[in-house]
């Protein structure tokens, strides 16, 4: 490699949700980072609509955020409408969820990179990946540039052979909107590691000058400060109204008419696209009784009367565009400012990626994002940076971050995409997590905080906040178990829930296990010497393991089981198809995808007990084999009984 | 290749040893048609599942031993899932011994019980119920027990338990969606909604539960005690209904010291007959031993036969008996041959009153028959026979043939617990606890069912079912 080559600790390809992440974190372990990017104007854009957060990935936003992320802070400093949803049910499946301003979003994210003095940016495509005894060493950009680095992640988002579909034409070349597409990159990569094809999409956007909002239902976002950041407070701007109207007959009719001209039912997209976030034709395809699909009008921001029309996500043409917008009720004279498109783009199987998220055959290399496989932000800022500490930590010979399921939704994210693989782009769900109630939003700064702690990735300023933070919790759990409410302070809430007045004063702690009691009365008639409006996350977290301590008691003894089950690692060169004692579905899958503990094996779809039983005999055998002449080898248990 | 573990060759005689007119020795494994080349090298190549007649040497002294019949199965379609090869010669001790032996010589290593249907299972050529299944076609003793063997075998009860499974999924997606697709176009599921669909699955659970309890007897055979006074003609009785011999019978009262079992099939359906001590205080030492023992036995009994001679009138001790005991209990008033006027009333009187005494609800359980016997001409006995299996193997009469039924405590046991747990997700969720909270219950029922099928399974549950295996199976 040149002399005249940059040099650098971590190189990162791509600037979006991923690349943020990873570069920062990577920047602020004390690497020395480069990130490469097309167009630094668009570093942290979003590219479909407008919103961070929702059911699960709100926590995942959280979680980035406790580990001292970017995503958090720049959706506090950008957010004009905040919802929580699943507000009714239970603490454990809160999901807040903010509608941001997508012109200022990019532009808090460049100002807190910009703090980052380890950080470099560059507008600056990359061509191809620069190899050396058999890992990575570099990268090579389009203009001649060469960037020597010890690790390089790379998140490419959509770009990597992106082609965008508008209806049944062939498609175009292009990685986003009026961007260029990412091919000699793809073809690097694809020369070292296995590619497949998915597909996503994007809905029209209207101008809402020419929307009549009197047909609308109008939906404002919660009062209040609620704030993903915990270690950092941005400022949140003024607020707008989201909009709600609704896909009926009329609009079905349009497309069901226009469907073959669609490039997804016309036969020219073949990647697979997320069943979670379905496009309008396939709303009409599979649900042609529904009478009527709901539309979110979504603010763009507020320097912008623009709209984003989500549930409309297409692969038709334009001019079916504006027709079956104008079948939308308040959408009738409604003028299309952007056209709704597919794109297909290259991934990269995750199985072939280990917890850490560097690939299994190429050393120092790092995938993160969309091109794992998954879809939506939260999703690709998480793999982000948990990508990026790794290559900070590898390159300073540091013990890598592998972050359990029990422990985070990042963990289940991650454990998901390299144990089971991904079959349509992967979306998080609350469902997805066994250990649903220990990983909520309130409390991912308590489970991820002394994580970023420990591995240096917070600023002293922001050590404190967390130290501080964590005690109050205490204080609050402290307080509740052990201190006595008489029965006269304690009987207007208690009848307020629906109770009689207890006879005696009873202990705060029991009080609050009963249904319906209102902690934060219950802390101020007890006369807590905290405050309740700024604990109320605190409260939050007391109230569940209080209020549903058997469940949780349940929940942390089956991690507990989970994590023996971890303990036992699975070397990595294991002979796995030799292994005649377990069934030949999973010698195959486990060759594939090589698990590294037995926790994982187990969670290998196919894999049944029996062959975990079998599997750890083998690899006892397997390691006894090695250091001893090999003896007369007996049958294990499971098949001579 | 590295040092690693090979599945190694089994082989046993997979019919019953001693007089029969062909015996089969059966070889699985990888090594299969090695050890076939080794014991039959004359055999030229055959297509697979051919029958073909070849020669069997002892691959130590290339003695000629056998003339056999030889069939191949390759894997994957054969019973076990491997290679295998049944190799049928004549019956008789020492034949199929040689021919088992050649095998072994010629590298295959003696099965253990059961050790073919297990890894059949472990190869996923069936589920944890039909390896049971077959456990009960061989052991059945009686047609009923075959019969729901057989339907098991073909999936019967694995395809019940698919269903209850897809009903907990379908229960599991509405939560998925009540939780995490809160803004979906269909207006929020009610959580009265799930509520219901769970406690439809948990009739059906209970539903499935309700037939272990005969299912088990249906393998263990129901447990019929012969009680009453001493010398009320209860061994007269036993041995008239096993149609044999079996208790020594004279007009001594407490001829009968120990209690005599035998099994007996009546109606198609599986009995053990149990002949005991009458009931008496009694200073010999043997015949109060012998008491205690019948007492035992009719506290386990699924029926009772109470012995009364057709000459004289049902006394206090008996009418008690009839009162406290908790099973059905059938009035037998025996030597109606001395009576003629009880031979002539030979016929079934179901006197639902039992319950006189109980105060029960006078429904089926509380059934007290009272039926004239004669051991001696058989009157009678043809109704006492047809009754047994009323009493005991109600509900699988009632069913019809095709339900499935639960046969083992292993498996009433995960169902129980898949019950218990769909309950308490319905009381949680109707209590107001989150659908997050209840959802751990569904969680249990879940690995219950799995269990139950056999998609998990612990190694121990694995060795208690194949403990059950004869060898060759």
């Amino acid at each position: 490699m040149s002399d005249r080559a940059l040099r650098c600790d971590v190189a990162v390809i791509g600037g979006g949700h991923a690349g943020v992440e990873a570069a920062a974190a990577s920047a602020r372990l004390g690497c020395d980072t480069i990130l490469l990017t097309p167009d630094l104007s668009r570093v942290g854009q979003m590219s479909c609509n407008p919103a961070i957060g929702g059911v699960a990935k709100g926590i995942v936003a959280r979680e980035i955020d406790a580990l001292g992320g970017v995503m958090g802070r720049a959706t506090d400093a950008t957010r004009i409408h905040f919802r929580m949803l699943n507000r009714s049910k239970g603490p454990a499946v809160w999901g807040p969820r903010a509608q941001c301003d997508r012109a200022l979003y990019p532009i808090a994210v460049r100002r807190i990179l910009d703090e980052l003095s380890d950080l470099h940016l560059v507008q600056e495509t990359a061509t191809a990946l620069v190899m050396g005894d058999g890992r990575v060493v570099g990268v090579r950009g389009r203009s001649g540039l060469t960037v020597q680095a010890a690790a390089v992640v790379v998140t490419a988002g959509t770009f990597l052979r992106g082609r965008i579909h508008m209806g049944g034409e062939a498609g175009v070349e292009a990685g986003r909107a009026g961007e260029a597409a990412s091919v000699e990159l793809a073809h690097t990569l694809a020369e070292c590691l296995e590619v497949s094809r998915f597909k996503t999409g994007t809905p029209p956007r209207v101008d809402g000058r020419t929307v009549d909002f009197t047909r609308l239902e109008r939906q404002d976002g919660e009062p209040g400060d609620y704030r993903f950041s915990t270690y950092v407070c941005e400022s949140i701007p003024e607020q707008r109204p989201c909009w709600i109207t609704w896909a009926g007959a009329e609009l079905k009719k349009v497309v069901r008419r226009n469907l073959e001209r669609s490039a997804l039912y016309g036969g020219e997209i073949s990647g697979r696209g997320p069943r979670y976030c379905p496009s309008i034709e396939d709303k009409v395809v599979r649900f042609p009784n529904a009478p009527r699909h709901q539309v979110f009008l979504e603010p763009e921001g507020l320097g912008t009367s623009e709209l984003y029309v989500n549930g409309l996500s297409t692969s038709l043409p334009g001019d079916v565009q504006v027709e079956f917008i104008r079948a939308v009720p308040g959408l009738e004279d409604a003028r299309i400012t952007r056209m709704g498109y597919a794109i297909e783009y290259d991934y990269f199987p995750p199985h072939q990626l280990r917890h850490t998220l560097e690939a299994r055959r190429v050393a120092g290399l790092f995938l993160a994002g969309q091109v794992n496989g998954t879809t939506g932000y939260e999703e690709a800022a998480g793999q982000g940076i948990v990508a990026g500490i790794n290559a900070a930590l590898t390159v300073q010979g540091r013990e890598a971050l592998v972050i359990r399921r029990d422990q985070a939704y990042l963990g289940v994210l991650i454990d998901d995409l390299v144990t089971r693989g991904v079959d349509e782009p992967y979306r998080l769900f609350t469902s997805r997590a066994e250990f649903r109630l220990l990983l909520r939003q309130d409390n991912a700064v308590r489970r991820l905080g002394p994580v970023a702690r420990s591995l240096n990735l917070l600023t002293s300023s922001q050590n404190r906040i967390l130290a501080a933070r964590l005690q109050r919790e205490d204080d609050v759990i402290e307080w509740f178990h052990n201190t006595t409410v008489s029965a006269q302070r304690a009987g207007p809430v208690l009848e307020s829930a629906g109770y009689t007045l207890p006879s005696n004063s009873m202990r705060a702690v029991d009080l609050a296990r009963r249904p319906g009691v209102d902690l934060a009365e219950l802390a101020r008639v007890g006369g807590a010497p905290f405050d309740v409006e700024t604990n109320a996350e605190a409260l939050a977290a007391v109230e569940i393991e209080i209020r549903y301590q058997g469940y949780v008691r349940r929940e942390r003894e089956r991690a507990e089981r989970l994590q023996a089950q971890e303990g036992f690692e699975l070397p990595s060169g294991l002979p796995y198809e030799s292994f005649k004692s377990l069934s030949t579905e999973a010698r195959q899958k486990l060759a594939r995808i090589r698990p590294s503990t037995l926790g994982q094996a187990g969670r290998i779809p196919g894999i049944s007990p029996s062959d975990l039983q079998n599997l750890v005999l083998e690899v006892r055998r397997h390691a006894r084999g090695r250091s001893e002449p090999r003896a007369e080898v007996a049958m294990p248990p499971a098949v001579q009984a | 290749m590295v040092s690693g573990v090979e599945v190694d060759t089994i082989a046993a005689l997979s019919t019953a040893p001693g007089v029969s007119a062909i015996a089969v020795v059966r070889i699985s494994g990888p090594r299969a048609a090695a050890v076939l080349a080794r014991v039959a090298p004359g055999l030229e190549p055959v297509p697979p599942r051919e029958a073909c007649v070849a020669a069997i040497i002892d691959p130590v002294t290339n003695e000629t031993i056998e003339q056999a019949v030889v069939t191949q199965y390759p894997a994957p379609a054969s019973y076990t899932g491997e290679d295998v090869v049944e190799i049928s010669g004549h019956g008789g001790w020492l034949g199929p011994a040689l021919v088992l032996d050649a095998c072994l010589a010629g590298g295959a290593r003696l099965a253990e019980a059961g050790e073919f249907t297990r890894r059949a299972y472990l190869n996923g050529r069936m589920d944890l119920l039909q390896a049971e299944a077959v456990v009960d076609l061989i052991e059945g003793r009686s047609q009923a027990l075959r019969r729901m063997a057989l339907r098991q075998l073909d999936r019967g009860l694995s395809e019940r338990v698919a269903a209850l499974r897809a009903s907990l999924l379908g229960l599991e997606a509405l939560l998925v969606h009540h939780i995490d697709f809160p803004e979906e176009d269909d207006a929020p599921i009610p959580v009265t909604h799930i509520a219901e669909r769970a406690d439809e699955l948990s009739n059906s659970l209970a539903a499935l539960l309700e037939t272990a309890a005969e299912g088990e007897l249906l393998r263990e055979g129901a447990l019929v005690v012969l009680a009453g006074r001493p010398n009320s003609g209860k061994s007269s009785l036993y041995n008239a209904l096993l149609g044999q011999e079996r208790a020594i019978v004279t007009e001594v009262p407490g001829t009968t010291r120990d209690a005599l079992e035998a099994a007996v099939s009546l109606g198609g359906f599986p009995f053990r007959l149990v002949d005991t001590a009458g009931l008496r205080e009694t200073d010999d030492r043997v015949e109060r031993m012998g008491v205690n023992v019948a007492r035992r036995y009719l506290a386990a009994a699924d029926v009772v036969l109470l012995c009364v001679e057709g000459t004289r009138t049902l006394g206090t001790d008996e009418r008690d008996f009839v009162r406290d005991t908790g099973v059905p209990v059938v009035v037998v008033r025996t030597k109606a041959d001395l009576d003629v006027t009880a031979v002539h009333s030979g016929r079934l009187e179901i006197a639902r009153d039992r319950a006189l005494a109980t105060g029960g609800t006078g429904g089926p359980e509380d059934a007290c028959a009272t039926l004239s016997v004669s051991a001696l001409a058989g009157d009678g006995l043809g109704e006492l026979r047809a009754l047994l299996p009323r009493l005991v193997y109600r509900g699988l009469l009632g069913t019809g043939a095709d339900s499935p039924v639960l046969t083992r405590a292993r498996q009433a046991r995960a169902v129980g617990r898949a019950l218990s747990e769909v309950r308490s997700f319905a009381a949680a969720l109707r209590k107001g606890a989150g659908p997050e909270i209840a959802a751990a219950h569904l969680r249990v029922t879940e690995s219950a069912l799995e269990e139950l099928v056999g998609v998990i399974t612990g190694e121990e549950v694995l060795d208690r079912v194949f403990a059950e295996f004869c060898i060759g199976k």
